[in-house]
């Protein structure tokens, strides 16, 4: 895995959005460097919820937060209507154009309750995309929007004149900040880790509101989690990250029943209900993970792999399909 | 020696209440469970049940303003006799019975090695040398699978990883090898594959050192197929108590089965439709007269919200505090009277399939 190769990307009208040969490196003292992402591609077609799975610290975050340009990335290509004539690279935009471009991308965090401005009420909050550009005054379409949007995800929009984001519990907060994502109408919501600070009874119906608002605002989203079950029932199509690389796309089911790379398939089977796809045997992942700033050569999974060779050390494997719109990057993968 | 055995803990008809600017909190309310030598057992439930607070009350770590009420019975000693006297009992609370708390963090000081962390706890409760202690607390190392635990004696906590740093506060809290161990929501920040590792880390030092756990987590999930029984509460209530694996096969009271029916399963396909339970907890500042999750139980008959329902034996250590039991005739007919009128008797919406419309819709407009 560790895996190169653009392979799994696809071509069509209805891509919306293509991160291309994406690499962040963060620099760390004097000459050590984080490789956090190193040359990851894949794309988001209109409608679809693109899930990212892979253990702390694999580059999900980073991944998110350069397709939004917070940071830019180091080097890589993230491109909006890639198919179309005005496509456009976010990398090569600076200011004016990007602050245009950016609404159509909206992010949630974990944290529903430090990511809100605890001073502010919670209608004002939701109303912040829109004051940017319309200096404070957002007038009647957008305080009618304010409150559709507050209606849509269920929190009562004259509460939310008054009231304070701590007044409300953790899920609600996390309602707020869906609703501050959606009144600027973005086209593309990207969620990092949206229910893991949540109970599991709030948890899923935050998941159904996500459900119900892209099927409303016809949105398509990028959904970040480490937890697995909830990765497959929310998304079409997943990403296996680790170590900064890609192991693993395809259709959520298919992965999931029929996972192919070593990986994937300990991760499937460390769940604390394990994937039926999987048996105790796959379960092999130690606590022993590499350092980002040192990565193994070759495939960078082979530190931990049940079934490295030789040319694991020495030969990154390529993104290969191993099945239709299944893709692998591994020398040895399960068929 | 004839009959059986006294249990090694036995707590009966526990009650904490805070008096806070809000008024009476009833965190636990009326709490009743046995731990046997060696058995481990799962306490669930949604935040603000009460978890943390019996695992707090067993661990003598309430503050003063807590009222309390029942017994708490260890090894034939009275836990809350003891700590009333404040004296004597400094080496039974993190002796012989310890607790690892959910954010390693919290429980490590930051400015102290990982080794003098250890060491410190077996010097003052064991008597130990500081040579001595300074062994141990590295064999503790190595038992709870932190590779070069020479090296990491040395280190700073923030010098470790999270499931190294929760590997740490569980040596730490076995040192003076308790006979009880506490785990609250000990992997819930950690990744999958660390948390396998640690609840099976945890399982492994129980089997060898026969000791009892009780492993407290919001998620049923940890608990499958892990511990021999499994205490659900609610509202500071027990709900349903029987064998981990009665709790998921079957499992009698509503709340269980709506909490295993909210949960997304690894192996149900993609945009499977979860169900969420509709509405929220009760304000524990006023437990109801009647069942406390009478709001939200599909099942609810007058009676629910007329009488709260005892804890009742359904044989085989299986108890459950509901009028109509899951699968039992009495929920079939309740859920197909609900059915029928549209609503329950606390006026929860219902849909004809017998799933609440909330949860159904996603419940749209729900304050949750
Ligand atoms: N600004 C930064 N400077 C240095 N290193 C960084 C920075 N941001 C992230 N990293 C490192 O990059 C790697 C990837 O981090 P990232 O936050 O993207 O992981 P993640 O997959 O989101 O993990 P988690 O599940 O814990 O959120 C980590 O090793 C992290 O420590
Ligand atoms: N020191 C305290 N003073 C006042 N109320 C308290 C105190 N400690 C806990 N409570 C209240 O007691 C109830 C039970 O809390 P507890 O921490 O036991 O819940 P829990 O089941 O552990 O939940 P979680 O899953 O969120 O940890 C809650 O309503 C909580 O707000
Ligand atoms: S078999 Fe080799 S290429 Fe495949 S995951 Fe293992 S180490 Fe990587
Ligand atoms: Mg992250
Ligand atoms: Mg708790």
């Amino acid at each position: 895995m560790a895996g190169r190769g653009t392979i799994q990307l696809r071509s069509g009208e209805d891509i919306i959005l293509r991160v291309e040969n994406l690499v962040q490196e963060f620099p760390v003292g004097r000459d050590r460097v984080v490789h956090a992402v190193s040359d990851v591609s894949f794309d988001l077609r209109k409608g679809e919820t693109l899930g990212i799975v892979g253990e702390s610290g694999c580059g999900k975050s980073t991944t998110a937060r350069a397709i939004v340009q917070l940071p830019p990335p180091t080097s890589g290509r993230v491109v909006l209507d890639p198919s179309s004539e005005n496509e456009i690279d976010l990398t090569r935009l600076s200011g004016h154009d990007l602050r245009n471009a950016r609404p159509r991308l909206q992010m949630i965090f974990q944290d529903p309750i430090s990511s809100l401005n605890p001073r502010r009420r919670v209608k004002d909050i939701v109303s912040e995309g829109l004051e940017i550009w319309s200096d404070g005054d957002i007038g009647t379409e957008g305080r009618e929007r304010v409150e559709e949007v507050l209606h849509a995800v269920g929190i009562d929009p004259v509460v939310a004149a008054s009231h304070r984001p701590h007044q409300f519990s953790g899920g609600q907060c996390q309602r707020i900040s869906i609703a501050r994502a959606l009144t600027v109408n973005p086209e593309i919501l990207i969620c990092d880790e949206p229910v893991s600070a949540l109970d599991v009874s709030v948890q899923a119906k935050i998941l159904n509101l996500l459900e119900d608002m892209k099927a409303r605002y016809e949105l398509s989203l990028v959904f970040i989690s480490h937890d697995l079950s909830v990765v497959r029932n929310v998304s079409d199509r997943v990403v296996v990250m680790y170590l900064g690389k890609i192991c693993e796309v395809g259709g959520a089911d298919r992965l999931y029943d029929a996972p192919a790379h070593p990986y994937t398939r300990a991760l499937l089977a460390s769940a604390p209900e394990p994937a039926q796809s999987v048996g105790v045997a796959d379960a092999v992942l130690g606590d022993d993970l590499p350092s980002p700033t040192d990565p193994p050569s070759g495939c960078r999974f082979r530190t931990r792999c049940p079934l490295a060779i030789d040319r694991c050390a020495t030969e990154e494997p390529l993104m290969q399909e191993i099945d239709e719109d299944h893709f692998v990057a591994c020398h040895l993968p399960s068929t | 020696m004839t009959g059986r055995q006294a249990p090694l803990l036995s707590v009966r008809d526990l009650k904490v209440v805070f008096p806070t600017p809000i008024g009476m909190v009833h965190a636990v309310d009326g709490v009743s469970f046995d731990l046997e030598a060696g058995q481990s057992m799962g306490i669930v439930g949604e935040s603000g049940s009460g978890k943390t607070v019996t695992a707090k009350t067993l661990m003598n770590l309430l503050p003063s303003y807590a009222l309390v009420d029942g017994s708490v019975n260890f090894d034939g000693r009275d836990l809350r006799a003891l700590a009333a006297e404040r004296k004597t009992e400094k080496h039974l609370w993190g002796v012989e019975i310890s607790m690892v708390f959910q954010d390693p963090m919290t429980s490590l000081n930051p400015v102290k090695k990982v080794g003098e962390q250890i060491a410190e706890s077996v010097r003052y409760h064991l008597g130990q040398t500081r040579t001595a202690a300074r062994r141990q607390a590295g064999d503790l190392l190595e038992q709870v699978g932190i590779p070069e635990p020479g090296r990491r004696l040395d280190e700073y906590p923030h010098q470790l990883s999270g499931g190294l740093r929760q590997r740490v506060v569980i040596a730490a809290a076995l040192a003076c090898e308790p006979r009880i161990l506490i785990a609250d929501e000990p992997t819930t920040s950690l990744d999958v594959t660390v948390q396998k590792h640690i609840l099976d880390l945890l399982d492994d030092l129980r089997t060898a050192r026969g000791m009892a756990m009780i492993l407290v987590t919001h998620d049923l999930g940890v608990v499958k197929g892990r511990t021999d029984e499994v205490m659900v509460m609610y509202a500071g209530r027990t709900m349903e108590e029987a064998s981990t694996e009665a709790v998921f096969s079957q499992q009698g009271h509503p709340y269980t089965e709506a909490l295993i029916e909210t949960i997304p399963k690894i192996n149900s396909a993609s945009h499977t439709r979860l169900v969420p339970i509709p509405g929220q907890p009760p304000v524990t500042t006023s437990p109801p007269t009647g069942c406390p999750f009478a709001d939200r139980c599909r099942y609810a008959t007058d009676l629910c919200v007329a009488q709260g329902p005892p804890l009742t034996a359904l044989g085989n250590g299986h108890h459950v505090a509901c009028h109509t039991p899951v699968r039992t005739p009495a929920a079939e007919t309740a859920l197909a009277a609900n059915a029928a009128r549209g609503h329950t008797a606390t006026g929860l919406e219902i849909h004809q399939s017998g799933v609440p419309i909330g949860a159904v819709t996603g419940g749209l407009g729900e304050q949750t």
